[in-house]
């Protein structure tokens, strides 16, 4: 590896030397290497401009970067709304990230530039240009970088490294960059560096298929950035060039082939293609976050970077940061009650060096501090609960630190609208430790104000607020509930999650209809439509005339009648609570009656449904009802022809056809005679209708319990039913009685035990109360439950 | 006489690789140490060495998987802590152990077999009785047992399984782990035995045995852990049943070239009702047996010997089938569901797919009872 990296057979084929017009110096995103000898680069060749690698449509938020105040990590969020379609049929929407850290070798270019004071300059495609250049599923249009610009994967991912893996045991490509660049690196000269770092990236290239560069925009970008460098040389008469070094091939080669062509850029409007600074965190800024950017171990990179820039001596700045990391790991599991001892720090430590020396290594780096850890560390066998000191060193390696934007005139308007409304509502916003927010919700104001900001939030799945208490009515729970509590947080995530949000508005608001608009839109489901509109109705956001038509839309198209029946349990909650909550919306009445009428037509279909699918059914017949009875009287008469339709099909589940029977006769005691007339059927019918019989009686029971209490008709059918069977049967059919009786109140189940001890010739307290138990029994039965308790829990069952 | 044993030990297998390494070795090495660790590391994950004559040989790779390990089990020998090889059956725990005694003590048999009847006496030492009734208690009437040989000759002593061995048994290697010393005490002031140079212990559990014997707090203070993970990676698993195959072929003079396509076929099953998913991301339930590669060689070597005595040389996919099933059939009758599971859904989507080999292997599944 180390010949290879020597670079012997072509180290003229990009020159560096401090004389050259253009001096092009190679790059990996955050690596302290890099910027180390960059610095060094800088001083040699004291360049009259810096172009940086980064869309040029961010190059007014330079000094923002690089001012005084700004404290990293931060980021360049870009966004573009392909509202011309110039990228996809589709119209969607892009964003993404380039973060800065201390260690970025792209940071390190503008900060010198300002010391220096000469221009630095973005040079690349503007994003949006990039998009449109880039074939769908790849570079930034694929799932893994869309939100990444600054993506490592040509260096991580060729088929050169690949090989090299292959052949030296390496584990990933970070270990190889961290033994090889990093560690090694920085203790060479810059000169041989930089060629180092020519050779590894030229024959990563060279392992890359053109048709794949230009199919990610690589080859676009190259020719922009290209144009960009002629234009500068035009002017200046040293340039210095920093980019990914997997460009400086393709840029060597465009600028050694003649004058460049300009690319035609698209003009678009700030609401479609603007960008931002933002504060970003280690957490996201690591490459095993989901927006994967550069190195692994943030944190542990930058602070080996400002040791550099303290004057700490290369050669032993990687044993100084291991060390320190290695016994912080210890310290913080030692508040974890875990037990890691000095001695096993010092194991650790020693791992480490030898591993360095077996690996031939310079010095340890973070995989070497890794291993110490994991061998010395984590004990018994290699599992999630016994690598917590891993985790920990992983933690503390990527770092939880949150940047700071020191000018703040360009913050995103969602940022800005939900520190407004934080401030408005003194919620503590600025804080990372956890607050509790306890919210009066029909007193104050205030309180109100405060869930629907805390709800938008959650919607919008910032993870700024969690509810612990209060009415939950999607679950229709607690709906009595006055108060909500909330736990709230401010992370990076949550500003990060709002910039996500920013092409669906301008205020959270906004952000939010937006989002529901979309969820109307993609799903297309009465269900998931009327859960959409409780979000709404919690968040204090009403439906545009046009998500209103698509609910309406929506209500027409959805043949399912249980999604349609859960639907309208949800609008029912809204219009019974639309006073409480202050939030008036005359288009639920409407979705009401539409939820009603769907139900009506679609009821007698529902008969023969399975037994299953009995219970929701009934729950649904019973809100039809109650709807008629609150808000839709006049359409009760529809209800009745439906149900009648449903007791005469010839195929009926035997629970809903009870329920029906029952609803029939609660709107129509003159109905009595065919609910007792439908009972004698199932009771003169054979054994397998008797059995069905009890689940009659459950449906039955459920929409008329008062048939049971009424006289003792019912109860002697009942009684009949359960006399004729044998006992095998009547313990069949048990679960079903108990089921319809479960419904009585013990008041009611008094009377229910008076009337059938009159029908068996004895007394209701015969039936109710048998002997009292034994006090020593009892003590016994308790002891022994608790022993037996006691011993599934020790063998983790309970 | 090593080539009539049915399993000679590393050091005389691979002696002449041993040889070659001890020849060019310029590395440093630990107090008596037969390599450096660079040499041990190529002794076990394999290489190149060139002699002083020019000439190159090739070190075969031995153990497959996980190369960091191998370089953290070095230098945690190299230090004054054991290792504690854990794992499933079948990781090669066992293999990566005596890898490593061979290399850096030149013996790999001093070994503790740990059971259930182990005693302190199988460990440290015993007596010869009829000189210890004749003489008394003196060191001639001694027999010392694996670590008080490794702690006298400065070698590793093995101690295999230990989780089987009782707790208090186990306990037993704490002080001298520690100290470095055993005391003798029937020997007075002469029985201090002091650990020479080089002394360690390699100690292999298996998780499967988790909590029949849990190892003290105290003792796992003193070993670093290595977690040995099942090869993950279905090429590399087939390229180890080959390798494995072909070895115990040539051992038990079977003149005849391992099949690689029945190879394949083997890895991919054991590979798929480990992970419990087939690569065309079929869900499938995972036996409560153990799927080790080992046990995968060992399905493979059974039929490759049917077809060498009893058929025509060619592998016959029902006895591999059946093998199969001896294999993964052992603990549970709830097993052979999950193999018929697996042939009816995972194989057949396969040979629908790829016919040909998979066709014949569906087909063979079919006697599965």
């Amino acid at each position: 590896m180390e010949g290879i990296l020597r670079g012997g057979s072509i180290p003229e084929m990009i020159p560096f030397a401090t004389d050259l017009p253009v001096l092009l110096y190679p790059v990996r995103h955050h690596s302290p290497v890099c910027s180390y000898h960059l610095c060094k680069t800088i001083a040699l060749y004291q360049p009259d401009i810096i172009l940086i690698e980064g869309p040029e449509n961010a190059n007014d938020l330079i000094p923002i970067l690089t001012d005084s105040r700004t404290k990293l990590p931060v980021a360049i969020y870009y966004f573009y709304k392909d509202k011309a379609k110039l990228i996809s049929a589709e119209g969607s929407d892009y964003h993404c990230y380039y973060p800065f850290l201390y260690a970025s070798p792209e940071y390190n270019a503008m900060l010198q530039a300002k010391q220096l004071g000469i221009p630095a300059q973005f040079i690349d495609l503007p994003y949006s240009e990039i998009l449109i250049h880039t074939e769908q599923a790849k570079g930034l249009r694929t799932e893994q970088e869309r939100h990444s610009y600054a993506s490592d994967a040509y260096l991580a991912k060729s088929r050169f490294f690949a090989r090299i893996c292959e052949k030296t045991g390496l584990r990933n490509f970070e270990e190889f960059w961290e033994k090889q660049f990093e560690i090694g690196g920085i203790q060479r000269d810059t000169a041989t560096f930089v060629r180092q770092m020519y050779t590894y990236c030229m024959l990563t290239r060279q392992g890359t298929p053109q048709a794949e560069l230009e199919a990610d925009g690589c080859l676009a970008r190259e020719q922009h950035m290209a144009y960009r460098i002629q234009t500068a040389m035009q002017t200046y008469r040293k340039v210095l060039v920093v980019t990914g070094g997997f460009h400086s091939y393709g840029l060597y080669q465009q600028l050694q082939g003649g004058t460049v062509k300009p690319f035609r850029l698209h003009t678009f409007a700030s609401d479609v293609q603007d960008c931002y600074p933002i504060a970003y965190s280690y957490e996201a800024a690591d490459a095993l976050s989901g927006y994967a950017s550069g190195m692994q171990h943030p944190q542990f990179y930058d602070r080996v970077y400002r040791d550099l820039c303290d004057g700490v001596n290369p050669s032993t700045v990687y044993r100084t940061q291991t060390l320190d990391l290695l016994v912080k790991t210890a310290k913080a599991a030692a508040k974890q009650d875990l037990p890691i001892s000095t001695a096993d720090v010092m194991a650790a430590y020693l791992m480490m060096q030898g591993l360095a020396a077996l690996r031939g290594a310079v010095d340890c780096g973070m995989y070497e501090l890794y291993d110490g850890v994991l061998a010395a560390m984590v004990k018994g066998e290699k599992t999630k609960a016994s690598s917590i000191p891993l985790e920990l060193l992983g933690k503390l390696a990527t770092g939880d630190a949150i940047g700071f934007i020191g000018d703040r005139t360009h913050t995103p308007p969602l940022i800005a609208d939900f520190e407004q409304q934080c401030e408005r509502l003194r919620l503590k916003a600025r804080s990372v430790v956890p607050q509790k927010a306890e919210l009066s919700l029909f007193q104050k104001e205030s309180g109100m104000a405060a869930s629907r900001l805390f709800h938008q939030m959650a919607y919008l799945g910032t993870g700024f607020a969690k509810r612990l208490k209060g009415p939950d009515l999607h679950q229709n729970k607690d709906r009595s509930r006055i108060r909500e509590i909330w736990e709230y947080r401010r992370t990076p995530q949550v500003d990060a999650a709002l910039i996500d949000h920013t092409t669906h508005g301008v205020t959270i608001a906004e952000a939010c209809r937006t989002m529901a608009s979309q969820t109307l839109r993609r799903e297309r489901r009465c269900e998931v439509a009327a859960q959409t509109a409780v979000d709404c109705f919690l968040m204090g956001i009403a439906f545009t005339p046009q998500d209103i038509a698509v609910m309406e839309e929506i209500l027409v198209q959805d043949g399912d009648f249980f999604s349609i029946g859960t639907g309208l349990r949800y609008f029912d909650m809204l219009e019974s609570l639309q006073t409480l909550y202050d939030f008036a919306d005359a288009s639920v009445m409407r979705y009401i009656e539409q939820c009603f009428g769907k139900l009506i037509a679609l009821l007698p279909t529902m008969a023969a449904l399975s037994e299953e699918q009995a219970g929701d059914c009934i729950a649904i017949c019973r809100l039809l009802y109650g709807v008629t009875g609150r808000l839709l009287p006049d359409r009760q008469v529809e209800l009745v022809q439906a149900l009648q339709t449903l007791t005469e099909r010839e195929q009926k589940e035997p629970s809903l056809y009870g329920a029906a029977m029952g609803l029939l006769y609660a709107m129509d005691n003159a109905y009595r005679p065919k609910v007792e007339a439908a009972m004698q059927g199932f009771l003169r019918g054979s054994l397998a209708v008797q059995k069905r019989g009890a689940r009659f009686l459950q449906g039955l029971f459920i929409t008329a319990s008062d048939l049971a209490l009424q006289d003792e008709a019912f109860l002697t059918m009942t009684n009949t039913l359960m006399v004729g069977m044998e006992y095998a049967d009547f313990l069949e059919i048990l679960p079903f009685l108990r089921l319809a009786f479960s419904r009585f109140t013990p008041y009611e189940i008094q009377r229910i035990a008076e009337a059938v001890a009159k029908l068996h010739a004895t007394t209701d307290h015969d039936i109710l109360h048998t002997a009292a138990i034994d006090e020593g029994l009892y003590a016994y039965g308790e002891t022994l439950d608790r022993m037996i308790y006691a011993q599934l829990n020790e063998e983790g069952n309970a | 006489m090593a080539e009539q044993w049915l399993k000679p030990p590393i050091e005389l297998r691979y002696g002449e690789e041993l040889a070659a390494l001890c020849a060019t070795d310029t590395g440093q090495k630990p107090e008596n140490w037969k390599l450096s660790p660079k040499a041990v590391r190529t002794f076990i994950l394999g290489g190149t060495v060139t002699q002083p004559n020019g000439k190159h040989i090739t070190i075969s790779r031995k153990f497959y998987g996980n190369d960091a390990l191998v370089e953290r089990s070095i230098i945690t020998l190299a230090g004054n802590r054991g290792l504690m090889l854990v794992g499933e059956p079948g990781t090669a725990k066992t293999m990566l152990s005596e890898l490593l005694s061979a290399a850096i003590c030149g013996t790999s048999t001093n070994t503790v077999q740990g059971t259930a009847g182990t005693t302190e006496d199988m460990i440290k030492y015993s007596w010869n009785y009829a000189l210890l009734l004749s003489k008394g208690p003196c060191r001639e009437a001694l027999v010392p047992a694996p670590l008080l040989v490794g702690m006298e000759q400065g070698i590793f002593a093995r101690f295999e399984e230990i989780t089987r061995t009782p707790a208090e048994i186990q306990d037993s290697l704490i002080s001298v782990m520690s100290d470095k010393i055993l005391n003798i005490p029937e020997l007075g002031d002469d029985g201090f035995v002091f650990a020479k140079s080089g002394f360690n212990i390699i100690g292999t559990a298996n998780t499967r045995d988790k909590g029949v014997n849990e190892m003290s707090g105290a003792l796992k203070r003193r070993f670093n852990f290595e977690t040995v993970e099942p090869i993950r990676d279905v090429k590399l698993e087939k390229a180890i049943i080959i390798r494995e195959a072909q070895d115990m072929a040539d051992a038990g003079h079977i003149d005849r070239p391992v099949d690689e396509d029945v190879a394949e076929l083997l890895a991919v099953t054991y590979h798929e009702l480990r992970e419990g998913i087939t690569a065309e991301g079929t869900m499938i339930e995972r036996p409560a047996a153990v799927m080790s590669t080992a046990e995968a060689v060992s399905v493979y070597f059974q039929t490759f010997s049917h077809a060498w005595y009893y058929g025509d040389g060619q592998m016959d996919l029902r006895i591999l089938t059946e093998n199969l099933l001896g294999a993964i059939c052992k603990e549970s009758r709830d097993d052979l569901e999950k193999l018929k599971g697996y042939f009816h859904t995972a194989v057949k989507e396969k040979q629908a797919k790829e016919g040909g080999i998979w066709k014949a292997y569906y087909e063979a599944g079919a006697f599965l009872k």
